[in-house]
């Protein structure tokens, strides 16, 4: 069971951006995450590199049908939630 | 302080002055060099000039059996010689180095890997002549502060390494930091020089902040976008912002301020263009271990704007290189990296267009055995080939998309 920020327990997209980080992660045998948070820097909290961001991406985009960076890089994963929820 | 190298993720800070008493000490030479550690590189490069011996680059990621494939070793301390003293004059000052270092290129040539098209990476290797063909020596550029961004032992990392080494430049680690200390770099040690990948930059952006300092930006490798260019531009608003086309075999050879890209006048004989594709004179040319006919094909496919002066656009390329972030990689070199799995009756690899790095590498793997996951395959790869050339989209299928009775299609 994964344990996430309080306040958005029920948010879906949390959970599912949390899933598709752990699966990047755990391709390159890093460690998991158990929570993530909006103020997470994707690079210097996370430790994502730019393939992993450019698989982040390509994964995001499978689900839901957006290009996160197509308009610039984005940091962190509060700037993620806000171009999804925007769409 | 006459700073030649900062490197803040190796913990290096080596003047000028370090390094020519790292010279003088000298007392051994292994004509490879495989390191993480910049200075180390670039040392080792400086030695084997002034004792004019050859020098062979190994990334330092290479994996063993990488390194085998391509040399024959993975072990290299059975090379290691002693340096002939009286090969070594000792040296006193930075000026001294920079001009003994052109006087003593009889034999010494660099040797580097890239991507073949066979499925092997290929040997090219470089007179002194041709790996600083396009070195500018001058006054001017005797201030310039550079920004390394690009790996120490590919082709673009050379050639900048040699434009700051012959002008007595300050050379500044970037490639590899995150974006912070990046800019923090950039800004503590006033850099006037970067040259990039456009992967590099984009991840610089978005930016608030404007730099003053750098004069000149210089970007190759993979197309560079209309966006990122002016981003860039506001960021940087003193630089002259030039986008180089160049390869391993040839190193930089064009460079333009726009998509069209023109050639000097005293290269036009050297450059040919035949059925939209571009051809170039074997005299620019390293030389490679299969035989190079007069004219070398590029590969590249054109649009020739004007003939006099030559003036052409690219258009794309016909080989099936698959450029990752300036990368280059060949589908068949991971193909026969993943077929070497028991257990894997079939794969195609092919590429995925990505904001972040141009191309994203993926494959389709048709497995016997459903102990194959994506994670024991990846942790096979991590073993035989490097990590940028290893899928990132991993799709378990009961039958390609498309048979093996023609060439698979890959886009």
């Amino acid at each position: 069971m994964m344990i996430l920020n309080k306040n958005k327990m029920d948010n879906k997209m949390e959970v599912n951006i949390l899933e598709i980080i752990n699966t990047v992660l755990n391709n390159r045998t890093k460690e998991k995450l158990t929570s993530i948070n909006p103020e997470m820097h994707l690079r210097n909290d996370i430790g994502f590199d730019s393939l992993d961001l450019a698989e982040l991406t390509v994964r995001i985009e499978a689900e839901y049908d957006i290009d996160i960076f197509e308009d610039g890089i984005v940091n962190t994963i509060g700037e993620i939630l806000k171009i999804l929820e925007n769409k | 302080m006459n700073i030649f190298l900062k490197d803040i993720d190796n913990d290096r800070l080596a003047t000028w002055d370090n390094l020519i008493d790292d010279i003088n000490n000298s007392s051994i030479y292994n004509p490879y060099c495989k390191a993480a550690d910049y200075y180390t590189v670039f040392k080792h490069i400086i030695l084997s000039l002034l004792i004019d011996e050859e020098v062979i680059l190994l990334d330092s990621d290479f994996t063993e059996s990488e390194l085998i494939n391509l040399t024959g070793h993975s072990d290299y301390d059975e090379f290691i010689k002693p340096v002939e003293k009286s090969n070594l004059p000792i040296l006193s000052s930075k000026s001294e180095l920079i001009k003994k270092l052109s006087n003593s290129t009889k034999n010494w040539n660099v040797t580097l890997f890239t991507s073949g098209t066979t499925g092997i990476p290929k040997k090219v290797s470089h007179n002194f002549n041709s790996i600083t063909r396009f070195v500018k020596v001058s006054g001017r550029n005797e201030k310039s502060i550079w920004g390394f961004a690009y790996n120490p032992t590919h082709m673009a990392g050379i050639q900048v390494f040699f434009q700051a080494l012959l002008n007595g430049n300050s050379i500044i680690r970037l490639f590899g930091l995150d974006t912070k200390k990046i800019y923090n770099e950039i800004k503590d040690n006033n850099i006037t020089h970067i040259s990039a990948t456009p992967t590099f930059y984009r991840l610089l952006l978005p930016c608030s902040e404007v730099i003053l300092s750098v004069e000149r930006i210089t970007s190759g490798g993979e197309k560079f976008n209309e966006k990122t260019f002016q981003q860039l531009n506001e960021i940087f608003p003193n630089a002259k912002i030039t986008n180089v086309y160049a390869s391993t075999e040839a190193g930089t050879l064009f460079a333009s301020q726009n998509d069209i890209f023109s050639v000097r006048p005293e290269y036009e004989h050297l450059i040919h263009i035949e059925n939209n594709e571009l051809l170039i004179h074997s005299s620019l040319m390293g030389s490679t271990e299969t035989n190079v006919d007069e004219w070398y094909n590029t590969g590249d496919v054109i649009e020739n704007v004007s003939q006099k002066p030559l003036k052409f656009r690219f258009l794309n390329r016909k080989s099936e290189m698959i450029n990752v972030g300036g990368y280059k990689v060949n589908p068949l070199e991971v193909e026969e990296a993943i077929f070497a799995l028991t257990g894997i009756k079939n794969v195609r690899v092919y590429s995925k267009s990505n904001s972040v790095l141009g191309n994203i590498i993926c494959c389709e793997v048709v497995a016997s055995s459903k102990q194959i996951t994506e994670l024991t395959l990846r942790t096979f790869l991590q073993s035989k080939i490097q990590e940028f050339k290893i899928p990132r989209i991993i799709r378990f299928v009961d039958a390609l998309s498309t048979t093996r009775t023609g060439k698979l299609k890959r886009n």
